[in-house]
């Protein structure tokens, strides 16, 4: 049972605009890491991980590994490089819809 | 259907989040006294034994119902001051001095308890799951060392909101500049697992006389994560005219009801090369007032908002859903989390429209202000 509780369907609605819409696949360049991805600008990213593509991430295999890491929440700089390519090439659309 | 969008309250949850929760300062349990702290729709009664353990129990006795933390430590276990019944820090009745014997079932709740960093934190599972170490907030290398100032630790009372209103700041990017005063010009989250972290750069307002993130002569580069639903670590660096200070902050809160909570928060100061004890306790003092201050910026807007489940956000606001679905694994049986609520999720934030606006806004108020002085100065 979910515990905070909407009184509206369309909160369900809203839960699924925010969170699942438009959000298009990009494979890092390096490793088997597939993740979603969705931009609302130039400079606005979001990035959906899977628990798979999160341990397919050699980065943070690696940063796993390191004891106590805050680097740990840092982003991977080569999955990031391969989502700047994947806007470049036109496969990651820019712009929001309406705030989402 | 209607055009006016509606606000959903929703309704909020019965129960207390799973996880780790920070009652305070070890050391201010360790005097061989009974201490209240209220949590968790009740009253804990939190003591130290002979052995230097803190103890952590439910503060009703199952005999009648005294008040345990009106009782007394004897030996190691607190006694209820109604019939003496003497309680262990296993939750086990020890002894009952009038008693041939001790019913089989006298057995209390118990909290599994922890010292992390001079704090001492509490595993509260409404499932009665063992406590999962693993997921304690990391150690502080060097504090509560000579290399940092004493922890300066602070308790407040939140009346009138669900604690959900203090964990959406961590995606709020637009507050700091309207709550806090600060221009927040890098803003970033990065959920994963049971952490929940927000990156933020942010430089003070000249148009407010604002403490903490609201001085115009400080920038801040912070890094704030949350370990489990009521425990953040914020590393911060400040620099105040080219000297940089690091400061811990530490926010944590133990939910008392279901609309209260106690907001607890601590500051320790890396002291600053060549500087005197006394200088850096100051430094200390000045950066807890001013965080402190922060916190009472944002309770005076949860004190007066309403409860929002469909939060309507525009492109400049930070992922609001995706940290209250990351903040509902805690609310739900560990067997009822969904892969969505713990997968890795990470968000940049767009602040570069929001910047170019806010500082045509303080231009304005800055221009307002100089005329209002001018002629206040012509008047006089």
């Amino acid at each position: 049972m979910a515990s905070f509780v909407p009184t509206s369907e369309e909160t369900l609605d809203d839960l699924r605009h925010y969170t699942e819409d438009r959000l298009v696949e990009v494979a890092c360049l390096d490793c088997l890491a597939r993740v979603r991805v969705k931009k609302n600008s130039d400079h606005q990213t979001s990035v959906q991980w899977t628990a798979e593509a999160r341990s397919d991430c050699q980065e943070f295999v690696r940063r796993d590994q390191r004891p106590g890491g805050r680097d740990v929440h840092k982003p991977c700089a080569r999955l990031m490089a391969s989502i700047d390519d994947a806007v470049r090439a036109g496969d990651v659309p820019v712009g929001a819809y309406d705030g989402y | 259907m209607t055009e006016t969008r509606m606000l959903d309250q929703g309704t909020t949850p019965i129960r207390f989040a799973r996880g780790w929760h920070c009652l305070g300062l070890a050391s201010d349990f360790a005097d061989g006294k009974p201490h209240a702290v209220p949590g968790f729709g009740g009253k804990l009664v939190v003591w130290q034994d002979s052995e230097g353990e803190l103890n952590a129990l439910d503060g009703y006795c199952r005999h009648m119902g005294g008040d345990l933390t009106q009782g007394e430590v004897k030996g190691d276990t607190i006694a209820c001051p109604f019939h003496d019944w003497r309680w262990g820090g296993d939750g086990k009745c020890k002894a009952i001095p009038y008693a041939r014997r001790v019913p089989l079932r006298a057995r209390t709740q118990r909290y599994e308890t922890t010292v992390r960093n001079g704090q001492l934190l509490v595993w509260h599972d409404p499932e009665g799951s063992a406590a999962d170490h693993d997921i304690l907030p990391p150690e502080l290398p060097d504090v509560m060392t000579d290399k940092y100032t004493p922890w300066s630790w602070h308790t407040k009372e939140i009346n009138g909101s669900h604690c959900r209103e203090l964990i959406d700041n961590v995606a709020d990017m637009a507050h700091f500049y309207y709550v806090h005063f600060a221009f927040p010009t890098s803003f970033r989250n990065i959920f994963d697992g049971h952490t929940a972290t927000q990156f933020m750069e942010s430089k003070g307002r000249p148009d407010t006389s604002g403490a903490g993130y609201g001085d115009e002569n400080s920038t801040l580069k912070s890094v704030a994560t949350y370990y489990g639903p009521a425990y953040m670590i914020n590393w911060l660096e400040v620099d105040y005219k080219g000297f940089v200070t690091e400061v811990i902050l530490i926010n944590c809160h133990i939910p008392t009801g279901p609309e209260t909570f106690t907001l607890q928060y601590g500051i320790s100061v890396r002291k600053p090369e060549g500087l005197d004890d006394k200088t850096c306790a100051y430094i200390a003092e000045r950066y807890t007032e001013s965080f402190g201050e922060g916190f009472l910026q944002d309770v005076a807007i949860w004190e007066n908002k309403v409860a929002v489940q469909n939060p309507l956000l525009c492109e400049e606001d930070g992922p609001v859903y995706q940290l209250r679905r990351w903040y509902e694994q805690f609310y739900v049986d560990v067997a009822d989390v969904k892969p969505e609520m713990v997968d890795r999720f990470e968000f940049e934030v767009d602040t570069t429209k929001a910047n170019e606006y806010w500082h045509a806004e303080v231009a304005e108020n800055l221009a307002k202000r100089a005329s209002a002085e001018a002629s206040a100065s012509a008047d006089a």
